[in-house]
């Protein structure tokens, strides 16, 4: 009993903060655009039918999940060898390095796109570089590369974070006991380190495309608003075009992709 | 004979749908007696401290305090003394800040409380050690903080969860002895856990002996280990040897073919018995024949290992007594010394 | 080539590392340098170093007062989420009652849903009860962010303090208010300022869903900067962020020296 009225204040914000919109959401998905442009109440899969049948709509939800599969990946693949430094490192440098690989966490997503910015930009560092070498410039922001680049960077962080969680539960000793056997480093590597690892690998891929499919501030910004993905869609709809039900169905339906893929990853713990 | 203090009646505790932790547990102890609860891991000894401090509640029965019912009452009303096995010592505070703890709720000033921490800290010998937290106290200097803490609230009641057992070796007889010596001077009713019978029996004024939730017996020590209630008592309490035979009339048991006396025995039929070694007497002629299998020294006394006729039967002769394994001899069980139990 | 004792990562993994962190930091050190720049354009390298910048920063009143929205809103944030994420953390740690994994599993939930759903479906709810725009609409909104996270680490730190200890402040006459704030909250301390920190940060960085929530006399300042970004590109927004990373690497800072948060991390 004390405990209901102990978590009841944290629960009523949760029900006027999440619980409620939701519901909101869910029944603003329902309702129908006229002609005109104006929201008109009704109970109805219109809108979800209006969304579905559109080309343009199709190809961009493809193209948000290449960009989540393809940055996953790399985020993934990138975060590997950070985490193995980190797990190799003498216990002093331990901490310092895993809080320098998960810092970016705590800068401002937009903050560290600014950053990315002057490094891609046309007057940026790689520019500059390229430049010097006699190399023709390269148009990385502004366009799909410079959202590839950056978000597979904020993806990151996250990865290390479910990576170290998940290779922190490996047993060193069999590495040593592969190596013992004769097996070199990188055999080591490839047949005993990594195969172990796939687990931690395939949560933090799972989390990374969760994240990446759903990314606003990256694929707006360094974009240009040249790149379309469901996030920068619905926040049109909403605040641009001002088409309520549509960004309300178009939420539910990216939220219905995420559940799916919360299934996948559920499937995938149990194993 | 002191009056009751503490008395247990029907004090039952459940978890689940498992056999109760704690069945119908009823006992009464003296006012200023030490009551010892003995038994082996998962007897429910430390459920029935937890009940008796309120930390558990009693699924039936209750817990009556100089006459009164606590059952119902919650740990904080019930003014017991509890020492619990990993001393439970507040690390952020002082020595001193534990032992005074338990004094902030009550109508002291703070001249008042300084004194009675004091007080306590000096009956425990720490009165140096006020300032200090218990991270920078050694293991025996944390229990007595712990004992300090318990007593200065004078409670009605001190309870103490194995206190001896995280303890080197040869710190236990010594603070066993200190432990005896506060609750005696103090006249505080207490009672404490233990699963060695040792303890139990070198302490307590009174031993309740459980078993699988259930009390076997309550004696003082000595008719424990002579008049042992139960087969169980018999044979966790101190050494001893059991044989099955059976009982053929009132005072006869058969064991092995061959007939024993026994001054009391229970209705004819299948039956269990123990026999203590110090009750054994070997020598060259007797009623069984044995030989030695075993010696072990223990100082005054040796434990010879005897084959017999009817099984190993363990004997405990003095150090000087000349025999030897390999010897033969004859053993005689004199009837006083079989206990003999149904089976 | 490998020798005897405790295996060293090859060279390779070093530089594939090398590239990670370099991947991982270069964004913030970038934006540090072009903060100082002299010119007017997010070129790297800088024509010349200069304060012009942060100057044009701190004269710019817009930014300024979505400053100071931001750092007020972050820490009635995480004031509000200590006082309603301490109890919670409390109930779910320590007692036992039907329906304590549900309520642990709806304290979590914000958690899970894109902030972009979030804002906007805060929007749509908001919006007929005219809380758009509003100090009340932002500080509901960045609660229902920031109260999760609190309850999480203080779930963890009260858990970490033995239960015992409670019994034996229990048995010693402490009502049980009394043992969990003198004994379990002294002990959990540490928990409390990394929670009442991240609070804080999750409020002051709070972007996407603010975005939806903000309006022309109220907005916060990741949102400016977040607008900035989308139509200008001159140093002046490096500074801006250069402020908001400085602003959070103290905020850790203070809590690594006050509860050890890197022994937390390695810990995981």
């Amino acid at each position: 009993m004390i405990g209901w009225l102990l978590a009841a204040p944290a629960l009523c914000v949760m029900a006027f903060g999440f619980l409620l919109p939701v519901g909101v959401l869910l029944r603003m998905s329902l309702n129908r655009t006229d002609e005109m442009g104006a929201m008109r109440e009704a109970v109805s899969l219109d809108t979800y039918g209006r969304l579905l049948s559109d080309d343009l709509n199709l190809s961009m939800a493809s193209d948000t999940l290449q960009l989540g599969l393809g940055c996953a990946a790399a985020a993934v693949a990138l975060a590997l060898p950070v985490t193995l430094s980190i797990r190799a490192a003498p216990p002093a440098w331990r901490g310092a390095l895993a809080l320098a690989a998960v810092a970016p966490l705590l800068v401002s997503g937009t903050a560290r796109i600014i950053g990315w910015l002057a490094i891609l930009g046309d007057s940026g560092l790689v520019n500059a570089v390229l430049s010097w070498a006699g190399l023709p410039a390269q148009r990385l922001i502004n366009n799909w590369t410079g959202v590839q680049i950056g978000l597979t960077e904020s993806l990151m962080p996250y990865a290390v974070l479910v990576l170290l969680a998940g290779l922190g539960r490996l047993d060193p000793r069999l590495d040593e006991a592969a190596a013992t056997l004769g097996a070199s480093r990188s055999r080591v590597f490839w047949r005993v380190t990594l195969p172990l690892a796939v687990p931690a690998l395939l949560a933090a891929f799972v989390l990374c495309l969760v994240l990446g499919i759903s990314a606003f501030i990256t694929p707006r910004l360094m974009g240009g608003g040249r790149v379309f993905v469901v996030a920068t869609e619905i926040y049109d709809l909403a605040l641009q075009t001002v088409d309520w039900p549509a960004a309300a169905a178009m939420a539910m339906l990216l939220l219905g992709g995420l559940v799916v893929l919360g299934g996948v990853r559920a499937v995938m713990a149990r194993r | 004979m002191a009056e009751t203090h503490l008395a247990l009646s029907g004090l039952t505790r459940r978890f689940g749908a498992n056999p109760p932790a704690v069945d119908a547990l009823t006992l009464e102890v003296p006012r200023g007696a030490l009551l010892a609860l003995l038994g082996p891991s998962g007897c429910g000894k430390t459920t029935s401290l937890r009940l008796i401090a309120g930390l558990e509640r009693a699924d039936a029965g209750s817990v009556r305090v100089a006459g009164r019912d606590v059952t119902d009452l919650a740990p904080e009303a019930r003014n017991m003394g509890v020492v619990f096995q990993s001393y439970a010592l507040f690390p952020h505070m002082s020595a001193a800040g534990n032992v005074g703890f338990g004094l902030e709720t009550r109508r002291l000033s703070r001249a008042e409380r300084a004194a009675r921490v004091a007080e306590a800290l000096a009956m425990v010998g720490l009165a140096d050690f006020a300032q200090r937290k218990p991270r920078a106290l050694s293991g025996g200097q944390q229990q007595r903080v712990a004992l300090a803490r318990a007593l200065a609230i004078q409670p009605d009641l001190l309870l103490l969860d194995e206190p001896l057992s995280a303890l080197d070796a040869q710190l236990r007889d010594g603070v066993r002895e200190e432990i005896r010596a506060l609750q005696r001077r103090l006249g505080t009713t207490a009672v404490f856990v233990t699963h060695d019978q040792a303890e139990a029996l070198a302490m307590a004024d009174l031993v309740a002996v459980m078993d699988r939730g259930k009390l076997e017996q309550c004696a003082p020590p000595e008719a424990l280990f002579d008049a042992p209630a139960t087969p169980f008592v018999a044979g966790f309490v101190g050494r001893s040897s059991r044989f099955e035979g059976q009982v053929e009339a009132p005072g006869r048991i058969r064991i092995a073919g061959r007939l024993f006396g026994a001054t009391e025995t229970p209705a004819p039929g299948p039956a269990q018995v123990f026999v203590r070694p110090h009750r054994i007497t070997l020598a060259e002629a007797g009623d069984l024949p044995a030989r030695v299998t075993n010696r072990v020294f223990e100082g005054a006394t040796a434990l010879l290992t005897l084959d017999t006729p009817i099984g190993p039967l363990l004997a405990e002769v003095a150090a000087a007594d000349p025999f030897r394994p390999g010897d033969a001899g004859f053993a005689t069980l004199p009837p006083t010394a079989l206990r003999v139990f149904p089976l | 080539m490998s020798g005897a004792g405790p295996r060293r990562p090859g060279a390779v993994l070093h530089l594939l590392a090398g590239c990670g962190y370099l991947l991982l930091l270069a964004p913030a050190i970038v934006v540090a340098a072009v903060s100082f720049s002299s010119g007017p354009f997010l070129a790297f390298p800088p024509p010349g170093l200069s304060f012009r910048w942060y100057v044009a920063l701190a004269g710019n009143q817009e930014i300024m007062g979505a400053l100071a929205t931001s750092a007020l809103l972050a820490l009635i944030v995480s004031l509000l989420a200590l006082l309603l994420g301490v109890p919670a953390a409390y109930a779910i740690a320590r007692l036992r009652f039907p329906g304590r994994t549900a309520i642990a599993g709806l304290l979590v939930a914000p958690l899970m849903l894109p902030a972009l759903v979030l804002g906007l479906a805060l929007l749509l709810a908001l919006q007929p009860m005219k809380l758009v725009a509003t100090w009340p609409g932002l500080v509901l909104a960045h609660c229902t962010l920031a109260v999760p996270f609190a309850v999480r680490i203080m779930t963890t730190a009260i858990a970490a303090v033995p239960e015992e200890l409670e019994a034996a402040a229990r048995t010693l006459g402490a009502s049980p208010l009394r043992a969990a704030l003198r004994v379990t909250l002294p002990l959990a301390a540490p928990g409390l300022f990394a929670a009442a920190a991240l609070a804080f940060l999750v409020s002051f960085d709070e972007t996407v869903v603010s975005l939806f929530l903000v309006g022309p006399r109220l907005t916060t300042l990741p949102v400016e900067l977040f607008r900035y970004a989308e139509t200008r590109t001159d140093p002046l927004i490096a500074a801006l962020a250069m402020v908001l990373i400085a602003i959070a690497l103290g905020v850790v800072l203070l809590v690594e020296r006050a509860a050890g948060l890197t022994r937390t991390l390695s810990k995981d």
